[in-house]
């Protein structure tokens, strides 16, 4: 073996090496994840659109921007979406300690709970959004076990129309958060739980005790995830609402979306994408450091 | 005290089970509704109280949405995709994040600090400007337009950073001995050390290539729409015809499913292997 010398890097010092390796990769970063940060900046200060000449218009989008009064509701909605992450990780981790059991049929379960998971979003918003109207399936349900008293519109009522939403993105990302933990669990030594049941552990102190410390990794790990996701929602809200009715559901990605790709004003969407950039940019330093002081790296 | 212990694990056990189905019961229900839906032509699934179990079976839905939609130009339309975007991204993920693990040389943490703090970024915000980019490349209405601005994921260089971090350093020495070539060394010993997480990054991949509407919708005229851009297309058309869409929606979750169902016992494997690094 390795008689042939193969063509190429050989020829090449470790540095040359390194960077012929990573250039296809760095390039397409550059491209398509650089330049619209780069690109964005300027033209941040524009009125860039499709109609109209392009002028320098300077701070004018970011004062537009604070005083408009749907970018604010985006921002609040936002943020409010915030609220689903502790509740994915309680339930996913209830999920994954259910599933991590050795009895017959578990590899049913996993799967079942997965499957939200790979379906797309465009089949599950379809899906809920029947579900949830005022004739669907979920009033009928709720008002005959005597939870509901008259028909909720649940996706058109600007009171629970954002709520209704952060269930949906729940329920499709409990799957994904619950095989991380399932791994995690996996990763959990057997004899330490065999050993504390002899000394006569109940159930809910091996989790307390023992599982939740040695999952700690794993939870900062899904909390980063899950609250980016949060932030950033955009498909689900804009296939079932658009942000609708009024700006109840409107998230900042689908303002931005609408800026920049229904409105046609780039300039001003931009100068939006900017904006949410610098919040999430906050919250994720934020968790960085809160990470950094309990001591545990998620990876 | 022998029985009183084996009737507890019974009762326990029960106990699992019955916590088991609901959760099975509020994941799965949703499908299972719209399967059932499918079946049952003619149907006014908002009338109330709401039709929920069939009360016949009819495949009428599938013969008509499927004459109606080609689904086979869809499906074909969405091979193409997901097989350019998860065989590029492997490949192009894999030999940004070797030198990275690997190698040492100037440059490599501000790289790999410069490549998480994209991660930031709202995926709204470089929509437009990407638009204008693949617009600038005469790439508009091409499977190359809609893969091309997705093949690195920074997420992808971080898995595979790590899964390459867990390899012993003795391995790159001895291919190096043998008088292999750097980028021999990354394919053929490397690479296949790595599997669990070529498993993951691949799925994750196929997933959200399978999946993706948005930036198709963007990039793509209709009649080179993926299944999931094409199936947002068939709601917005026929939002009263509640058996077509739903048959239509069953035909668009089946393929990605079958392929979760055989591969999910390599991918489970590989998400232990890519979360503990």
């Amino acid at each position: 073996m390795g008689k042939k010398r193969t063509v190429g890097f050989s020829r090449f010092s470790e540095v040359q090496t390194a960077w012929l390796f990573m250039a296809p990769g760095l390039l397409l970063l550059a491209l398509f994840t650089f330049w619209p940060i780069i690109f964005s900046l300027p033209l941040a200060f524009t009125n860039y659109s499709v109609i109209g000449e392009t002028s320098f218009v300077g701070l004018d989008n970011f004062k537009r921007a604070f005083s408009d009064v749907d970018f604010i509701a985006s921002i609040k909605n936002s943020l409010l979406y915030m609220i689903i992450v502790p509740f994915i990780q309680i339930i996913s981790i209830l999920m994954a300690i259910l599933v991590n059991q050795k009895i017959a049929g578990i590899k049913f379960f996993r799967t079942a709970y997965y499957i939200p998971v790979v379906t797309s979003m465009v089949a599950v918003a379809i899906i809920w959004g029947w579900l949830m109207s005022s004739n669907g399936v979920l009033n009928y349900l709720l008002m005959s076990v005597g939870l509901l008293d008259e028909k909720i519109n649940w996706l058109s009522d600007k009171d629970t129309a954002l709520w209704a939403l952060m269930f949906i993105t729940l329920w499709k990302g409990l799957g994904y958060y619950m095989m991380i933990y399932l791994a995690g669990l996996q990763a959990v030594p057997t004899d330490c739980i065999e050993a504390a049941k002899i000394d006569g552990a109940s159930n809910f102190q091996i989790i307390r005790k023992i599982i939740l410390p040695l999952l700690k990794p794993y939870i900062f790990f899904c909390t980063l995830i899950s609250l980016m996701a949060a932030i950033r929602v955009f498909d689900e809200v804009f296939v079932l609402t658009s942000g609708g009715p009024g700006n109840a559901t409107l998230t900042s990605s689908v303002y931005i979306y609408q800026q920049g790709f229904e409105q046609f004003e780039f300039g001003y969407s931009s100068a939006l994408g900017l904006i949410v950039s610098f919040i999430i940019m906050f919250f994720s330093i934020f968790i960085f450091v809160f990470n950094k002081k309990g001591g545990v790296n998620p990876y | 005290m022998k029985n009183t212990n084996q009737l507890k694990r019974i009762i326990s056990k029960f106990f699992v089970y019955v916590l088991l189905i609901i959760f099975a019961i509020f994941m799965m229900g949703p499908f299972l509704w719209l399967l059932s839906v499918s079946l049952m032509p003619g149907k006014n699934i908002f009338a109330f109280p709401p039709a929920i179990l069939p009360t016949f079976i009819d495949f009428k839905n599938y013969l008509e949405v499927w004459e109606y939609m080609d689904f086979l130009k869809y499906i074909w339309n969405t091979v193409i995709i997901t097989f350019l975007g998860v065989t590029l991204s492997l490949l192009f993920s894999a030999l940004t994040a070797y030198p990275l693990a690997i190698f040492k040389f100037k440059g490599r943490n501000f790289i790999f600090l410069l490549l998480v703090s994209t991660m930031i970024i709202p995926a709204a915000a470089g929509l437009v400007v990407n638009y204008l980019t693949i617009n600038s490349m005469g790439l508009i209405n091409t499977f190359t337009g809609v893969v091309l601005p997705t093949l690195v994921s920074v997420f992808n260089v971080f898995l595979f950073r790590q899964a390459f971090m867990g390899i012993p350093t003795d391995i790159r020495d001895s291919g190096k001995m043998d008088g292999a070539s750097e980028f021999r060394i990354w394919g053929q010993l490397m690479m296949p050390m790595i599997k669990p997480a070529v498993a993951v990054v691949g799925l994750f991949e196929f997933m959200a290539n399978w999946n993706s509407f948005l930036w198709p919708i963007i990039v793509l005229n209709t009649e080179k729409y993926p299944l999931a851009s094409a199936l947002s297309f068939l709601n917005g058309q026929f939002s009263y015809n509640f058996g077509w869409i739903a048959a239509g929606t069953v035909i668009s979750v089946l393929p990605i499913i079958f392929v979760f169902l055989f591969t999910q016992k390599y991918y489970m494997e590989g998400i232990s292997g890519a979360v503990k690094g």
